[in-house]
């Protein structure tokens, strides 16, 4: 209930109060009294009282409504409207001109409202009526309606009662004098009250009014009955009939006589509103009452001329790759091979979920076992996920045979001949065979060994000449070049002693026996004694010259004299080179950057080349200045270099089974890479006339190559891989091919092995 | 020190830089949410490129500004906001319990269309079927999911999904267009060949789909609002082509029996027969035309709505395409493949699909069932399509089959032998048509049986002489080849055969006779030569091949041989799975002979 309508309560209120004022009377009929005394509409209201109190019940309140409906039906339902009305209009939000209606209208609407309220009370009423003797106070006090009520007797007011709870008063009276309070009993004597009445039980102190009451009979059966849930009346049938006491028929006049308000005969301005506003929502469209036309959801899109292609403005459209079609694995009812078994679906328990198939083949043995399939919803999902997150690129796929790959080569046939098959096997060493070396003539070769022996064979037989044992592994051996000069260096731990291997005829054996006396020798340089002292060879007679550091390659210069050694030493100290007919070392007028592993001299010129780890240095033996090219190699560690007769090409070996070849007059980086041996290259080598070229490696194999280099500068290089030689045992302790040497005038290979065999291919 | 990427002041960027843009960029950029960014791009077709250098790093997805400025300027996203507003709007009614403002706002909500994306994706018709796999796969999908409030799922559109697909099946079965069915245990693949276009499309087996949690659904309802409307669209085109009026109007009684496609089927004929006699009237007057082609319609409905009792109105599709000449070989192939027979449906059986599958090859079929065009005792069926382990009644007039049979017949294209096939046994095994047996490397040994088969099929069909006559030197395939009513035709090929290999057999005899006559001196020579030659290297032949291969890559450069190795690898790759199946087959082999 909204705060006006109280407010009129009250005043009612006092209007009564003031009309019933000096009436003490407490009973119903005396309220009835006051009832008939206010105007007509009010009596309709005790009559509908009255039939409340006739027929009320539970459901008292629906009775109450639809009496009131009949009652006065056009005005009631005209209220309905325009409370509805007022409730739409507060949801609209209008402006404020409205809101002042609004107030003008909940005026109109009051009295309406103060009827149903008194509806709603009267409900309550008889409940009233029944207890206002006994509890008045708190009935004044619950009750809003003020006419049912008796006038209150004190003038208190509605006011707390603790507020007077330790005043000797209560209130005052209209002169302003103080009401006292009846003097309280105190508990002994209410106790010898009630022992004394026995119809003390039945008296009941109201505190509001000061004053005892007595509840009758009928008033204590009725509180009775009410705490029993009981219907107040005792003959109070809760469910008889209904009875419309009104007849309706024959009624020409209306019930109440009261004139009609104006309101009845003037237009609603709430409703003149309403109406504008659905006016104006209807005209411009935002309400509509027939549905809009549907245009066809799907018409001929593309048109008929839809051949014509249009340049599309935008980035080429990638469509997106089609789904894999399924495969025989996919069947419902695949061929039983396709089935893994159980231990291959336990081994895909184990394998990583990367690498686990996505999809494991099932059989059913017939159409209606089939499941519904559970990823069904998720694949559809990602699919749709990779269709509008996964970059597109059109990629070209290469769709060729890989054998295409391969470059055409040359026929085999017609680059022979070359070293193809095992002709013979020398064995006599008992170790790994480091190094071989074949003597220019070609009827020799010679072989050093871990073991610590140099041998010579002679190469058509097989025949070992010769033996040499020495304390320490012998690391190279290597013949003198010139023919007519037939001695041997063999590089051994710290020393190199050179041989005489008394080959010659009695002339050269002379000269040599010559010069390999070390009878005078003449003064090194102090650098140089540091590093290097000759030293006479007992044993066999020869030259030992002890170097500072471990051998790791010996070299002969073309012209036989010169002998270069390498050592793993940096600067100027890591290669020497001796001159035998002087007896003389000499170190490198240059420095050398890093550690050197071998050097080769040029075929025709003063050049030398010095392999460091990763480049190959070509330096000028004349001129004291740096390195007149530098050959990049690419590669990780060099083990070996070998240079084409021409002098023009060089061929370089390393430890991750690479070779180069260069072709220095192109370019100071490789002409090509091959990548021939998967471990480490031990040598490679150059036949001295035939266009042929080898390398060996650890994993007990040799590759003969046709390197064909012609004069024509303009032409590159020819390089065909013609054969590879297995034969050498691969169990030897990691060994494999230690050496590869060709000799000198037939195409013949030489290898070395690990397995402390030499083998000769031939053609 | 400048830093890495320096750029004088007021020089633009360039390159990688300028060209893509990672997504974050791209949502500030569109001044959108990831959500209204992703229905963006998936309805316009947009996906992420792969940019040469990735500027911002690895991590992120770059799009192509262009493709971004393409979303800018899309009516679309201003559509979206609008919505996003009006949403608000309805919200804030319904906040303050204005409920008549609230319900009379949803009545006025903006919508918008996609037709003009499609045909801005999809400038010809032909783009818009070779893309069209997903979208079939997906609404075929749909059409079988329940629908879920928790999904947002609509009654409405699964119903959609559930037309659209029926369309389209219709229009396929109508031309006869289907080329190849494959059930796999995801569910049934179809291949359907539509102006030149091979479209394959997988329908879910017809039992209750399950949801799972790991799928954002508002993802695949973005998609599908596209697929549909694509469908529709092309469905609209293909129906045209037809000369059918699109949507269709279906017989009510059919359709509430949930025999949607034959339903489509006798729409699409009627109005395919109406529309034949029409074409001149339509000249002239069109808006008569347009009346008579509705009454016509309406004739068509009632004639639907006759008793089915005439046997299949298939039948007449089958009739009148006869006239149409504007048909490939294979067409015609498919066509008549199961012409002349009828077909009888249990209840077990899965209808959807082979009442699509059957009619599309020529055959015609009935169902258990009411609506259904001829009864099960009807004498003129030749097949009984079953799916128990044992049938009840039998009928000896009709063979009875399991539904394998028909998928088999359809992927080989010819009427298998029915032995294998009947009720009760286990069927052969079910091969996917999708493979090249050959280029995989496999065939399984009832391909082998089937390809035979075929061959005999062809001699037969056409007994040209010299055709396959390696094909029927095999004794064995005379097992297969007897089917039923052409048993005598096999009789007589068998004779043939033997005739022609004897006729073979003396001819080589002679040729052998001729040459000890003649030259046996110089061609045993020659012969010994030949032997001694390739004798010698046989000793190791395969460390010879491994050499040869060796060598031969050595002089490759470095980028051809990584590619030839990553070649060798995937041949090897799939080497391994064949290999790993025929071991399969050789221990299943081995058991079985133990």
């Amino acid at each position: 209930m909204s705060k006006k309508t109280e407010e009129i309560d009250e005043d009612k209120m006092r209007e009564t109060r003031t009309k019933c004022k000096n009436d003490s009377a407490k009973s119903k009929k005396q309220k009835q009294v006051v009832k008939e005394v206010k105007p007509v509409e009010k009596e309709v209201k005790s009559l509908k009282e009255e039939d409340l109190l006739v027929d009320s019940g539970a459901d008292s309140d629906d009775d109450g409504d639809s009496l009131c409906g009949s009652l006065n039906s056009d005005d009631f339902d005209s209220d309905m409207f325009d409370s509805e009305d007022d409730g739409s209009q507060r949801e609209t939000e209008d402006g404020d001109g409205e809101s002042s209606e609004d107030k003008v209208h909940g005026h109109e609407g009051l009295d309406d409202n103060d009827e149903e309220n008194e509806q709603v009370d009267s409900e309550n009423g008889e409940e009233d009526g029944i207890d206002e003797d006994s509890e008045q106070g708190e009935v004044v006090e619950e009750s809003d309606s003020s006419e049912d009520e008796v006038a209150p007797r004190n003038t208190v007011g509605d006011v707390p009662l603790e507020w007077y709870k330790d005043e000797k008063h209560i209130g005052y009276d209209i002169t302003g004098k103080k009401i006292t309070k009846k003097e309280k009993q105190d508990k002994l004597d209410s106790f010898l009250a009630t022992m004394d009445d026995s119809k003390n039980w039945r008296k009941i102190y109201d505190e509001y009014n000061d004053e005892e009451v007595e509840l009758t009979k009928e008033e204590s059966k009725l509180i009775r009955r009410m705490l029993r849930g009981e219907a107040p009346h005792a003959d109070f049938d809760p469910y008889a009939p209904y009875v419309d006491w009104f007849k309706w028929d024959d009624a020409i006049h209306p019930l109440s006589s009261a004139p009609e308000p104006k309101r009845r005969f003037i237009p609603s301005k709430w409703e003149a509103k309403k109406v504008v506003k659905y006016v104006r929502a209807i005209r411009k469209g935002w309400i509509k009452f027939d549905k809009p036309e549907e245009e066809p959801s799907v018409y001929h899109l593309w048109g008929d001329d839809s051949t014509l292609d249009q340049k599309s403005k935008h980035l080429t459209y990638i469509p997106p790759p089609k789904l894999k079609l399924p495969g025989h694995e996919e069947s419902y009812n695949p061929s039983l091979e396709y089935i893994p078994t159980e231990e291959e679906k336990a081994s895909y328990e184990l394998m990583f979920e990367e690498d686990r198939p996505k999809f494991i083949p099932k059989r059913f043995t017939s159409l209606r076992s089939i499941p519904a399939y559970e990823n069904a919803l998720k694949e559809s999902f990602e699919r749709c996920l990779d269709l509008y997150l996964c970059p597109r690129v059109r990629k070209k796929r290469i769709n060729i045979d890989p054998e295409s790959l391969k470059p055409k080569l040359p026929s085999r046939k017609d680059l022979r001949p070359y070293p193809n098959s095992c002709y013979l096997e020398y064995k006599g060493h008992t170790g790994p065979v480091t190094s071989i070396s074949t003597e220019s003539s070609g009827q020799w070769i010679a072989s050093g060994s871990t073991d610590g022996s140099v041998r010579i064979w002679e190469v058509e037989t097989g025949r070992c000449l010769k033996t040499w044992q020495f304390d320490e592994a012998v690391k190279c051996v290597a013949w003198n070049p010139l023919s007519d000069f037939p001695i041997l260096a063999v590089a051994m731990g710290r020393d190199l002693v050179i041989l005489n291997t008394e080959l010659g005829t009695d002339e050269e054996q002379n000269t040599i026996k010559e010069l390999l006396n070390l009878g005078n020798l003449p003064e090194q340089s102090t650098s140089v004694a540091a590093i290097v002292s000759w030293l006479p060879d007992e044993i066999y007679g020869g030259i030992k010259i002890r170097h500072f550091k471990n051998i790791s390659y010996i070299h002969w210069h073309r012209k036989g004299d010169y002998l270069s050694t390498v050592m793993a030493s940096g600067e100027t100290r890591g290669v020497v080179t001796h001159q035998i007919s002087k007896k003389l070392t000499d170190k490198l007028p240059f420095k050398i950057r890093g550690l050197p592993v071998c050097t080769v001299f040029h075929p025709s010129r003063s050049f030398i080349f010095i392999a460091t780890r990763k480049n190959v240095r070509v330096y000028d033996l004349l001129k004291a200045d740096g390195p007149i090219k530098k050959l990049e190699t690419g590669m990780r560690e060099i083990s070996s270099m070998a240079i084409h007769p021409g002098g023009d090409n060089l061929i370089v070996g390393s430890k991750e089974g690479k070779m180069c070849w260069f072709d220095m007059d192109l370019s100071s980086k490789p002409y090509k890479t091959l990548k021939n041996h998967p471990k480490d290259i031990t040598n490679v080598a150059f036949h001295r006339s035939y266009p042929l070229f080898a390398s060996c490696s650890v994993d007990s194999t040799a590759y003969v190559f046709h390197g064909k280099v012609y004069n024509d500068l303009n032409e590159n290089p020819l390089i065909v891989p013609l054969e590879i030689l297995r034969g050498h045992s691969t169990k030897s302790n990691g060994g494999g091919v230690l050496d590869c040497k060709f000799h000198p005038r037939q195409p013949w290979l030489f290898t070395a092995g690990a397995d402390s065999i030499i083998k000769l291919y031939c053609h | 020190m400048a830093p890495k990427h320096y750029r004088p002041a007021g020089k633009k960027k360039e390159g990688n830089a300028a060209r893509y843009m990672t997504r974050s960029q791209a949502l500030k950029h569109l001044q959108v949410n990831l959500n209204l960014f992703r229905r963006l791009c998936i309805v316009k077709g947009i996906f992420p490129r792969e940019p040469k250098k990735k500027v911002k790093g690895n991590h992120h997805t770059y799009y192509h500004v262009k493709d971004i400025a393409f979303l800018h300027h899309e009516p679309l996203l201003e559509k979206f906001r609008e919505i996003k507003t009006y949403q608000k709007k309805v919200l804030k009614a319904k906040a303050k319990k204005n409920e008549e403002l609230a319900r009379l706002l949803l009545t006025r909500q903006p919508t918008y269309k996609l037709d003009r994306l499609i045909l801005e994706r999809y400038p010809t018709f032909i783009d818009a079927l070779r893309d069209l796999d997903d979208c079939l796969t997906m609404v075929h999908l749909f059409a079988v999911l329940p629908a879920s409030d928790r999904e947002k799922l609509e009654v409405k559109r699964v119903h959609n999904c559930r037309k659209l697909s029926h369309e389209w099946q219709a229009y396929i079965l109508r031309t006869h267009a289907l080329r190849k069915v494959f059930v796999s245990v995801k569910g049934i693949y179809y291949q359907a060949e539509v102006e030149g276009q091979k479209i394959t499309w997988l329908t879910p087996h017809a039992i209750q789909q399950v949801f799972t949690n790991d799928v954002d659904f508002s993802v695949l309802l973005t998609f599908l609002e596209f697929y549909e409307t694509l469908l529709a669209f092309i469905n609209f085109k293909l129906y045209r082509s037809l000369n059918v009026k699109y949507p269709p109007i279906l017989d009510s009684r059919l359709e509430a029996l949930a025999a949607d496609l034959y339903a489509l089927s006798r729409y699409i004929d009627a109005s395919a027969r109406g529309m034949v006699v029409e074409p001149k009237v339509d000249a002239s007057s069109s808006s008569q035309s347009n009346d008579r082609e509705e009454s016509e319609l309406r004739l068509a409905q009632l004639q639907h709505q006759l008793p089915s009792s005439e046997p299949g109105a298939l039948m007449h599709l089958v009739a009148d395409n006869n006239k149409e000449v504007e048909e490939d070989e294979e067409t015609r192939v498919c066509k008549s493949l199961f012409k002349d027979l009828k077909f009888f449906l249990s209840r077990e059986v899965p209808r959807e699909s082979l009442l699509f599958v059957l009619p599309a090859f020529g055959g015609m079929v009935s169902w258990e069932g009411e609506g259904a065009p001829f009864k099960e005792d009807d004498d003129s069926i030749t097949h009984h399509i079953i799916d128990k382990p044992s049938a009840g009644h039998l009928y000896l007039s009709r063979e009875y089959v399991q539904p394998q049979w028909i998928y088999d017949c359809v992927n080989a294209r010819i009427i298998l032998p029915t032995e294998k096939y009947m009720v009760g046994r286990v069927p052969p095994p079910h091969l996917s048509p999708f493979v090249d047996n050959e280029a995989e490397g496999y065939v399984p040994d009832y391909a082998e049986q089937i390809k035979r088969l075929q061959a005999a099929a062809r001699n037969k069909v056409l007994p040209l002489p010299g055709v396959g006559k390696e094909d029927l030197e095999d004794p064995q395939n005379l097992l297969y080849a007897g089917v039923m009513s052409r048993a005598e035709e096999a009789e007589a090929a068998e004779n043939k055969k033997k005739m022609a290999a004897k006729e073979k057999q003396y001819h080589e005899e002679l040729k052998l006779e001729l040459k000890k006559g003649k030259g046996i001196v110089v061609d045993g020579e020659a012969e010994a030569e030949g032997e001694e030659e390739e004798s010698a290297p046989n000793a190791d032949n395969n460390q010879i091949a491994e050499d040869n291969a060796a060598m031969a890559k050595v002089t490759m450069p470095r980028k051809k041989r990584k590619l030839y190795d990553a070649m060798k690898m995937g041949q090897e790759k799939r080497n391994e799975g064949i290999n790993r199946i025929k071991e399969r087959k050789n221990k299943l082999k081995n058991a079985a002979q133990e």
